[in-house]
């Protein structure tokens, strides 16, 4: 290969993909910026314009929801972690011939329709079911509450639809753990807690950080787990946006709102960050082995 | 082992310019799209010429789209009926109307360019179909064209206010807005007032749709919906939402509250009366409200780019012959549009022709008022109907 | 008593101790495989009702009716249900071919060449997984509204391939990272052509990445609902379907067609992983070359 071709290579692999993606995500993000600076109704139509006012706007109409997102983004992350954490460990580390077997059941959910699998929570947590009946009992329920409809439901919903999000990169970096170095920490006199604390907690942070990332951020876009499992005053931002859209048909709003969310997500997931650590993430880490 | 003398850099500009150019370029291409295309206006209505629907040989695909439990089904149905009748054509009978509202929206962006979807027909409520007609989208029928329609819709629906000369709706049924309650748990629901009782918190919805919730609302604080003003609307709104934040109401729904009311997730809801016979629990009833009900239609319209308007106004016509809305109505239990079908019922089943719900006589529907529009210019509608979707989206 | 007393001393801690010091122990994998019950629960539901005679139309009513194979007998039986899902097939397999091509050939690119523009490549391809689905479906719908483009499966295949192709590239990419190149090189010396050395040496061993990136893709599209939803017009999905259906009245063949999904999918990749098991151990017993 010529020096002219090899410089060129590179540019030909990439071309398609970065095309596809350059015409029908950064191009479509632009129009939807040009929506959200239009002004009008609809029945008169929405002309161009510049009307910046529309995400204060939508920032201001919304706030309740969008906090509202990120609390239940935020609760079904935390659930997420300590379910998966353990989980992920007992697999990586103690599971034996078992190991991929119970990986392939973490995985197995994700094969069935995201919506059947929250649909059948509809079925698990009705009000009549022998769950309810069980919780009733329990007193975990009150004898006239219910579970469905409402955000305690949405929670749950979310957490157990993200769950192998956060259990497979957790799962990936504590695989990756050289258990000799646990040895080591014993050999040191370290009880239990210490090494963990110490050496594995440490090495596995960056499997926390994706897991983190990787269920909060679609977490607070989620639209299908309000819809299902919630009642009023359950809507997350999601479900906000697709009703201006597909139903208000109030487009500039929506555009709007989608933007200040994104912008939300993104100045959490900054400040999160920071407190983390990052650079495995964007896995430049990996490429320098 | 990797030769890694190849991934250094090529020196030259630092990583920081580069994405900034980059980011540059890609915002220019992005600008250069956008002017070489694209609308300078979005929503609004159509710009198309309105046609009047073509009759002509029937065959081909007909379909519908419409409410959920609205035709008979089983043996010798309407549907294998009107097949038999026309050899060639099929009929796709899509029940994918949930919501007047959200149907639209659906829509919309391929309504706004003269195209329907693939559908030739759409059953949508009154004010809908007037909505649809003045935005351009809809085709404009010709009752010449429809003999057994023109024969036999029912006189009280020849010139209803929203499309006085039926010039492009022919009703498909009308109905009742009540409420439908579980005698055994709520027995003393009679009033849509009773569905605020916190005895029921949690056990209650209401609809989407603002044209029934509203005006009931209103009937049951004994205001007449057609005289009520604008603040009178926006007041039961704030009652609406103050029972959505208190856990009152447990959900704001469309067709989808028959399946609560079946397994007893919820013990009573503002209902459509045919939606009783969906309804799969022995101590579920139809309720009227003390106080009256609201009075609507679903009417058949035919979008303007619907690929089969023949076989649609071959269908139209076919369902008002009297023989065939018998079983249609019989099935459905709402109030068929159709003259003469009393009379083939009652020879059926001396109840059926006294069912209050397809043949409701005078008494029943004392009280009852026509679906209203919120009182006003556009601005003001639209300040109401924001208000209301507010409220409903949570 | 003192026989007992006797006895305990003579086998050791009494029985609860000893329970107790098992379920320490084993307090892990206990919570691990309860975890794992956790998430095949809703599985199970489904696949129960499948076998539910369901209401008077068929259809789930969210408590158990009768049993019955009549729908598993008469699968196929639901026109509707089987549309929405020849098209999610049809839908998935022409997005999974393209967006793996194109992915792999991007994360060919990206490993193995150094070029302008690196970096911020790596941003287009992480940011598609970064922004919430609602926030793509909305700017898709944006840009297609704007262009008044006609909705449908045209649009749906742009959207699937768009959000497949960061996923493709993130996963081959991983493969291509620890991949050894000396036996590149020596089909080099050897005098074998870069195409040819690319197409039996390289593309053979990446497969098991590609193979596994071309799966997610399959998956990824076959599951979407809320990016379809913007996007669809009146065409309908599976998971289309299905959300429709929820609100109306679910055929019970739904259950069917998602346990048939499911357990394929579990066999397929129950296969593969053996195959691989065998693979390596028949490497094993080979002598070394």
């Amino acid at each position: 290969m010529t020096g002219v071709r090899r410089r060129l290579a590179p540019y030909g692999l990439l071309g398609p993909g970065a095309i596809w993606l350059a015409l029908f995500f950064v191009i479509p993000m632009y129009f939807m910026g040009e929506l959200a600076l239009r002004e009008g109704t609809f029945t008169e139509g929405f002309r161009s314009a510049f009307e910046i006012s529309n995400f204060s706007d939508s920032l201001s109409g919304n706030t309740e929801q969008l906090l509202r997102s990120f609390w239940y983004a935020g609760a079904a992350t935390v659930i997420a972690l300590l379910i998966a954490y353990p989980l992920a460990y007992a697999i990586a580390l103690r599971a034996g011939r078992w190991k991929l077997l119970l990986l392939f059941a973490v995985i197995a959910p994700f094969f069935t329709t995201y919506l059947i699998r929250t649909i059948a929570w509809k079925t698990i947590l009705a009000d009549e079911s022998p769950l309810l009946d069980v919780l009733h009992f329990l007193s975990l329920v009150p004898d006239d509450g219910r579970v469905l409809a409402t955000s305690g439901a949405v929670i749950a919903g979310l957490t157990y639809n993200f769950l192998p999000f956060m259990i497979l990169p957790i799962y990936a970096s504590l695989e990756r753990l050289d258990t000799s170095l646990i040895e080591a920490g014993k050999d040191l006199y370290a009880s239990a807690t210490q090494t963990f604390l110490r050496v594995t907690l440490p090495i596995s942070m960056p499997g926390i950080v994706a897991g983190v990332l990787l269920t909060f951020i679609p977490a607070v876009g989620d639209y299908v787990n309000a819809e299902l499992l919630g009642g009023t005053g359950t809507s997350m931002i999601g479900n906000v946006i697709q009703s201006l859209y597909l139903e208000q048909r109030n487009y500039p709003e929506a555009a709007a709102l989608s933007f200040v969310m994104m912008a939300a997500i993104l100045a959490v997931v900054l400040i999160y960050l920071r407190v983390a650590g990052t650079g495995a993430f964007m896995g430049e880490e990996e490429e320098r082995r | 082992m990797r030769d890694t003398s190849r991934l250094e850099g090529h020196g030259g500009s630092p990583p920081r310019l580069r994405i900034f150019l980059l980011g540059l370029g890609a915002l220019v291409a992005s600008l250069a799209l956008a002017a070489c295309g694209g609308d300078d206006e979005v929503g609004g209505g159509s710009d198309q010429e309105v046609e009047v629907a073509k009759p002509g040989p029937v065959n081909g695909d007909l379909n519908i789209s419409t409410w959920v439990g609205y035709i008979d089904k089983g043996e010798g149905n309407t549907i294998s009926e009107f097949e038999a009748e026309y050899p060639g054509t099929t009929v796709n009978y899509n029940e994918d109307v949930n919501d007047n509202v959200e149907f639209f929206g659906k829509l919309q962006p391929q309504l706004q360019e003269g195209q329907s979807g693939g559908r030739d027909i759409f059953v949508v409520t009154d004010w809908m179909a007037k909505q649809m007609y003045d935005l351009g989208y809809l085709q404009e029928i010709d009752l010449a064209d429809l003999p057994n329609v023109e024969a036999n819709l029912r006189d009280d629906l020849r010139e209803p206010p929203f499309d006085p000369e039926r010039k492009f709706s022919v009703p498909w049924q009308s109905g009742l807005a009540g409420m439908i309650v579980n005698k055994k748990l709520a027995p003393d629901i009679t009033s849509v007032n009773d569905l605020f009782d916190p005895k029921y918190k949690g056990k209650v919805t209401v609809f989407t749709e603002m044209r029934d919730v509203v005006p009931l609302m209103l009937l049951a604080d004994g205001i007449d919906p057609e005289e009520a003003t604008k603040e009178e609307w926006l007041e039961q709104i704030d009652q609406l939402e103050e029972a959505a934040n208190s856990g009152q109401l447990r959900r704001f729904t469309g067709n989808d509250y028959i399946q609560d009311l079946t397994n007893e997730n919820v013990v009573a809801s503002i209902a459509w009366s045919g939606d009783i016979a969906l309804v799969d629990n022995a101590d579920a009833e139809f309720v009227m409200p003390d106080e009256g009900c609201t009075l609507w239609s679903d009417n058949m319209v035919i979008p303007a780019g619907a690929p089969n308007t023949a076989a649609a106004l071959a269908w139209m016509d076919f369902v008002y012959d009297p023989n065939i809305q018998a079983d249609i109505a019989e099935f459905v239990n709402y109030v068929t549009p159709v003259q003469g079908v009393q009379e083939i019922l009652t020879q059926r089943d001396p109840e059926l022709g006294n069912n209050q719900l397809i043949f409701p006589d005078e008494q029943f529907t004392e009280n009852c008022v026509a679906q209203v529009d919120p009182p006003g210019e556009q601005a003001d509608v639209d300040e109401v109907t924001e208000r209301f979707q507010e409220v409903v989206t949570g | 008593m003192m026989e007992a007393a006797t006895a305990t001393a003579r086998t050791g801690p009494a029985l609860p101790a000893r329970a107790w010091r098992w379920l320490r122990r084993n307090a892990l994998l206990i919570f691990a495989g309860l975890a794992v019950l956790y998430m095949l629960v809703p599985i199970l539901v489904i696949a129960a009702f499948s076998f539910d005679s369901g209401n008077a139309q068929g259809e789930l009513d969210f408590a158990f009716n009768a049993f019955t194979f009549e729908y598993w007998r008469n699968a196929f039986g639901n026109p509707d249900v089987n549309d929405s899902m020849i098209k999610s097939l049809q839908l998935a397999s022409l997005s999974m071919v393209v967006s793996t091509a194109i992915g792999t050939l991007m994360a060919l690119a990206l490993v193995r060449h150094q070029f302008f523009g690196r970096r911020a490549t790596n941003l287009l391809i992480i940011l598609p997984m970064a922004t919430p689905e609602i926030v793509i479906g909305a700017a898709l719908l944006s840009m297609f509204i704007t262009y008044n483009l006609d909705l449908g499966l045209t649009t749906l295949f742009i959207a699937h391939v768009m959000f497949s192709i960061s996923f493709v590239v993130v996963i081959v990419r991983s493969r291509l990272i620890g991949f050894d190149r000396s036996i590149e090189e020596a089909a080099a010396d050897l005098g074998s052509p870069p195409l040819t050395t690319f197409r039996t040496v390289t593309l053979p061993l990446l497969a098991p990445g590609i193979v596994a990136a071309a799966l997610l893709a399959f998956a990824l599209s076959i599951d979407d609902f809320v990016i379809s939803n913007f996007n669809s017009g009146t065409t309908v999905t599976f998971p289309l379907y299905i959300f429709g259906a929820s609100l109306r009245g679910i055929p019970i063949q739904v259950n069917v067609l998602a346990t048939m999904l499911f357990a394929v999918t579990v066999i397929a990749i129950a296969l593969v992983l053996w195959q691989q098991r065998r693979a390596e151990q028949m490497a094993a017993v080979r002598p070394d070359v």
